[in-house]
């Protein structure tokens, strides 16, 4: 029984984590509607604020305005986020993307804190199963004593005591 | 009064060199005299520090510019407020406010500790003396407060206009406290490792030290983030700037510490683990301020850039690499023998919350340092900004939210499936079903759904608690509910104030996740008596008016709010123009409510026209996270509290080591 619940609980963990690894994932299988805040969330002013385009705290920056006038154009002629990102990408180098593009190296940028996790996961997990081991069963038709249900109730007698 | 402080700087470093001496030979030649010496000479390095900083102080209030730190961060014109606030605007003012806390604070340890433990104390002396000695070499050596401008100017260049605010006046400090005391907690790591007294002892007597750290390191994050709300003027909060990933990282790794020592004190389990880290949430405090003063990447908080850089990173390394030998040394002694029933306990969710943390922690490392990797590696400037920490840290912090809830309720030691039904059906219950009721709300976002189901399962979960507690008294003592609640909340105050902080953070979430999710901006140019509209409300432009001082010109834009046709609200978004600085600000309006912000930015006049530009944003629920923040603070205040059963502890703690050194188990210390 035990070992079931343990293979049951290892597997929803893996799952959940496979599904958190695709939830976060940066490549999308089909994009968004495009919208400019989209876009411009994806660029980084380049006025000195840092933060990015879609943030610039400038309102009349001289970077930011004009750059969400040109994304809003190329929307209207039909450009995709992808196509706009990679144009102001071309013209501005790899520094104006406001998150790495998920190519070559900078992949490490996006896997590496997956890897550590699912490492420490499974050595987690892997010490869980040794600690486990090393530990004999308790009966499994008890319900393990709650520490605290004892204190409290030794907690409640001791004042009922000083009430009587 | 420049030499005064130059003098008490150079005091306070002797005295600390001094304490750092008379501790370590006082404990090995066994001299509590000589250690007793070295508590009085880290009061007295307190005492010089003071002298130091109210010399500071009166230089800055008194328009002294021939300090040169007094002639670049403030002016004759500033408010007397900000001159006071304007000793940790700056690069050596911020630094020697750092090492007046920490001297402080070592005097206050050397006080609590004064006849405590005579074998781990001295060491505990000689850690944080040694820190005081770096910060106040750092003082002495490289970045004197106290340097004259020759000839001195008549005025000086003001204190930069971002931080001419009252949050400002708070964060800085709060944000130092929670840094500077987390240095306290890794002193009697040390100590411990040094003197092989690795038991829960020094863990107890530092747990209060710890939750003071965490306290404020939360309030400090919190501040900030209300400061880059009300100051910054782009309607967020959070930029996942490099400086604000310094302060939550410390942050994240002292949650997991707070948690994981539980596990310690109960079962006498992973030793290493919380010897790691607490060395880590350390060493995360050093690196934020070597990323704050380093210059090494581009912030928009790093007021105090300067080549201090190599000098923290050698300090980071060293005391990285010392603490890794130490733990590597005690290795042997610091492996126990543990035992887990099941995995299916308390304790494995507690591992997996730490995992989680850990987890988030590395993440925001990794997103803050890879610019400097990729430019190392392949020579190319990037950027790594919020859409990165966004994607990679959406799905932990549910999972942190998950294990929030399942923490609480679920058995120590073995959770039978009796248990876990009984404990988690309705909370399980009630979060689906308030996930449904939001899908069919029409609310379509996974990750939204997700969050309310989650938030709505923890919440039942802590009110299960209150609850279960709350019923055996009133069934036993015929208390009333209020009654029942504070009686439970106050002789448990360690579990139910951990159980509050999480109903904080709960509350900060659901804040967070709904205000990015939801929040809608309108920018308009409006004429004098024009209107536009942002979510439900209609903004009416009804001109301006100007206030000015010396100090700042002020022009408010007037602008009325109105809802359902009637007039709700008067706002005054304001442009600042600091004469000194000859710099522009924007003062953000503000109207609040629990369930939308109201957020008004003045974006500019044009004169020729007479159209005034607004920015304006409706984000929802953002009132739920600074709510949830003060939730936070509250429950730490209640966890915090003395409790009869911990001094017990801890006497019991000491006892079981005095019988463990009577039967001759204990070992020597390090090199004794």
């Amino acid at each position: 029984m035990d070992a079931i619940k343990n293979t049951f609980l290892l597997a929803l963990l893996c799952a959940a984590l496979f599904a958190a690894v695709l939830a976060s994932a940066p490549v999308q299988a089909s994009p968004p509607k495009t919208s400019v805040e989209d876009v411009a969330q994806g660029l980084t002013c380049q006025c000195g604020c840092g933060l990015t385009v879609a943030n610039c705290n400038h309102p009349n920056c001289s970077f930011s305005v004009p750059v969400r006038e040109q994304i809003e154009q190329m929307i209207a002629k039909g450009f995709g986020k992808r196509d706009i990102l990679a144009f102001f990408r071309q013209k501005y180098g790899e520094k104006i993307l406001s998150a790495p593009d998920p190519h070559g190296f900078n992949l490490l940028a996006w896997l590496t804190p997956f890897i550590m996790l699912l490492a420490g996961a499974v050595a987690l997990l892997l010490a869980l199963r040794r600690w486990s081991r090393r530990t004999p069963s308790a009966p499994q038709t008890t319900v393990s004593p709650d520490h605290y249900e004892v204190r409290l109730r030794k907690q409640l007698e001791s004042e009922v005591q000083r009430l009587l | 009064m420049v030499f005064i402080g130059n003098f008490a700087l150079a005091l306070a470093l002797l005295l600390a060199v001094y304490a750092t001496g008379a501790s370590v030979i006082g404990a090995r030649r066994k001299l509590p005299a000589l250690v007793e010496s070295a508590a009085h000479a880290m009061w007295a390095t307190a005492g010089m520090v003071a002298v130091a900083a109210a010399v500071l102080w009166s230089a800055l209030l008194h328009n002294d510019f021939t300090v040169a730190y007094v002639a670049q961060h403030s002016s004759t014109t500033l408010p007397t407020f900000y001159k006071v606030t304007a000793f940790w605007g700056g690069q050596e003012g911020s630094l020697l406010f750092w090492t007046l806390l920490l001297t402080v604070f070592g005097a206050i340890v050397a006080w609590q500790n004064r006849r405590a433990d005579p074998v781990l104390t001295p060491y505990v002396f000689m850690c944080l003396s040694l820190v005081s000695i770096f910060f106040l070499g750092m003082l002495n050596f490289v970045t004197s407060p106290f340097a004259r401008t020759v000839p001195p100017p008549s005025e000086g260049r003001d204190l930069n206009p971002l931080l001419q605010n009252y949050w400002m006046a708070i964060h800085p400090p709060s944000l130092y406290t929670g840094y500077v005391s987390a240095t306290v907690p890794f002193a009697f790591a040390v100590a411990a490792l040094i003197t092989c007294r690795l038991d829960d002892a020094w863990i107890r007597r530092t747990r209060r030290w710890a939750l003071f750290s965490w306290f404020f390191l939360t309030l400090g994050n919190m501040f900030g983030a209300r400061w880059a709300y009300e100051v910054l003027g782009w309607g967020g909060y959070w930029a996942w700037d490099p400086v604000e990933n310094a302060a939550f990282m410390p942050w994240l790794a002292m949650t997991a510490y707070l948690h994981s020592v539980m596990i310690q004190e109960r079962k006498d389990m992973l030793k290493v683990w919380n010897m790691a880290l607490i060395g880590l949430a350390f060493a995360l405090t050093l690196f934020g301020t070597f990323i704050t003063r380093s210059g090494v990447i581009s912030s928009v908080h790093s007021f105090t850039q300067s080549g201090l850089g190599p000098y923290f990173v050698s300090f980071l390394c060293a005391v990285v690499g010392l603490y890794t030998a130490l733990v590597l040394y005690r290795l042997p002694q610091l492996r126990s023998e543990a035992e887990l029933e099941s995995m299916l306990s308390r304790e494995a969710a507690f591992l997996f919350n730490n995992l989680v943390l850990v987890g988030i922690a590395f993440a925001v490392f990794w997103g803050t340092i890879f610019p400097i990797l990729s430019e190392a590696v392949r020579g190319v400037k990037i950027t790594v900004g919020p859409p990165f920490f966004n994607r990679v840290n959406a799905p932990l912090a549910l999972a942190l939210l998950f294990l929030m809830g399942v923490g609480p309720l679920i058995a120590w030691r073995r959770a039978t499936w009796r248990n876990l039904t009984q404990s988690f059906s309705a909370p399980a219950a009630l979060g689906i079903a308030a996930g449904v009721a939001a899908l069919a709300a029409g609310i379509g976002q996974w990750y939204v759904l997700a969050t309310i189901s989650l938030a709505v399962f923890v919440v039942a979960t802590i009110g299960a608690e209150f609850g279960r507690g709350m019923r055996a008294r009133q069934r036993t003592l015929s208390e009333s509910a209020p009654q029942a609640l504070i009686s439970l909340v106050a002789k448990n105050n360690r579990r139910y104030g951990g159980y509050i902080v999480h109903l904080g953070v709960v509350m900060a979430f659901v804040g967070i996740v709904a205000s990015s999710f939801f929040k809608v901006e309108v920018k308009r140019s409006v004429k004098d008596g024009q209107s536009f509209s942002v979510g439900g409300y209609e903004l009416v432009y009804r001109g301006i008016s100007v206030k000015d001082t010396t100090h700042v010109e002020e022009v408010d834009a007037v602008v009325e709010v109105r809802k359902g046709g009637r007039t709700i609200a008067l706002l005054k978004p304001a442009r600042l123009f600091y004469k000194r600085e000859q710099q522009p600000a924007t003062k953000v309006a503000l109207r609040q409510t629990p369930l939308a912000d109201l957020y008004v930015v003045f974006a500019g006049l044009d004169e020729k026209t007479g159209m005034a530009t607004f920015q304006a944003f409706l984000t929802p629920m953002v009132f739920w996270l600074w709510a949830g923040g003060l939730v936070m603070a509250l429950g730490t205040v209640v966890a915090f509290w003395p409790d009869v059963r911990e001094r017990e502890a801890i006497a019991r703690a000491l006892e079981r080591r005095t019988y463990a050194l009577d039967a001759g188990r204990a070992v020597e210390p390090l090199g004794g």
